[in-house]
């Protein structure tokens, strides 16, 4: 990813319209970054709307 | 003097996306340099597999394998795809010495660091001990000479650890997380404001971080 990838990703969306399912109740502006970046949740790493992935 | 930017991180030591994310974080705002505003980083708990048995016999893949029911030849893939990852982020995963294992202890342990004022310290400690020591990081034992590695004193740390004293700020920060809609980790608050999901490239961290300066200079101004 380059830097000019990064500055147009940081472009953020409202938590109440159109965020990540993860922050669909978050208090926060969510920043939409990089749409490869990993997550956790239980004992399953993922990209968020991706296929799932692992520890 | 302005307030620090405060950076609110959730994360698990069994993560091991959550000490990529932290290098990631760590890069973004050394990339800044000089412009790098002020920060406040503190952790948060976050437990990702409570139902992990403390002393669980086997490697990561027998635990992804055969605790979890996944492919091992899938669970191979995975684990070299994100050692490799770690690997651009400057970290020596080593996932045939990992030891599986429940980290609550380990969050307990953090909020006694951050009691102590010691919690970056105590967290680098034990991701580094986590993923590319094999060492456990489950057991009072263990976690005591961790403790002291990062500059705590070993017999409060102790005392902290058996006393369960803190394991109620443990259970506040799940909590907390779940009222924030926080699922997955890492997970950045930054200035109480911006959420930022995953383990971000650093460019988007020293993106968001000026961003908020920015947007602090102009209330002032």
């Amino acid at each position: 990813m380059t830097a000019a990838d990064a500055a147009s990703a940081v472009a953020a969306t409202d938590g109440s319209s159109g965020a990540p399912a993860e922050a669909s109740v978050s208090p926060f502006t969510m920043v939409t970054g990089a749409p490869g970046a990993m997550v956790c949740e239980g004992d399953v790493c993922f990209v968020p709307g991706a296929g799932a992935d692992a520890e | 003097m302005s307030t620090p930017i405060k950076i609110d991180i959730w994360s698990d030591i069994a993560c091991p996306w959550c000490y990529i994310g932290k290098r990631h974080f760590e890069a973004g705002v050394a990339a800044l340099g000089d412009d790098a505003p002020e920060i406040e980083v503190e952790y948060h708990s976050f437990e990702l597999a409570p139902d992990t048995p403390v002393d669980f016999q086997g490697s990561e893949i027998d635990f992804l394998a055969k605790h979890k029911g996944m492919p091992a030849e899938r669970v191979q893939q995975m684990l070299q795809h994100v050692t490799g990852v770690a690997a651009n982020a400057g970290l020596d995963y080593d996932f045939d010495a990992l030891q599986h294992t429940k980290t609550l202890k380990a969050h307990e342990l953090l909020h006694f660091a951050k009691s102590e004022g010691r919690q970056l310290e105590l967290a680098e400690r034990l991701f580094r001990a986590y993923f590319t020591e094999g060492r456990h990081v489950g057991r009072v034992d263990d976690l005591v000479a961790l403790a002291a590695d990062a500059g705590l004193d070993a017999d409060a740390a102790r005392e902290a650890l058996e006393s369960g004293r803190f394991a109620a700020a443990v259970q506040a920060d799940i909590a907390q997380a779940g009222a924030y809609g926080i699922n997955g980790v890492p997970f950045f608050v930054i200035d109480g404001k911006y959420g930022v999901s995953g383990a971000q490239p650093a460019e988007v961290f020293g993106q968001v971080l000026t961003q908020v300066a920015g947007e602090r200079d102009g209330a002032v101004a």
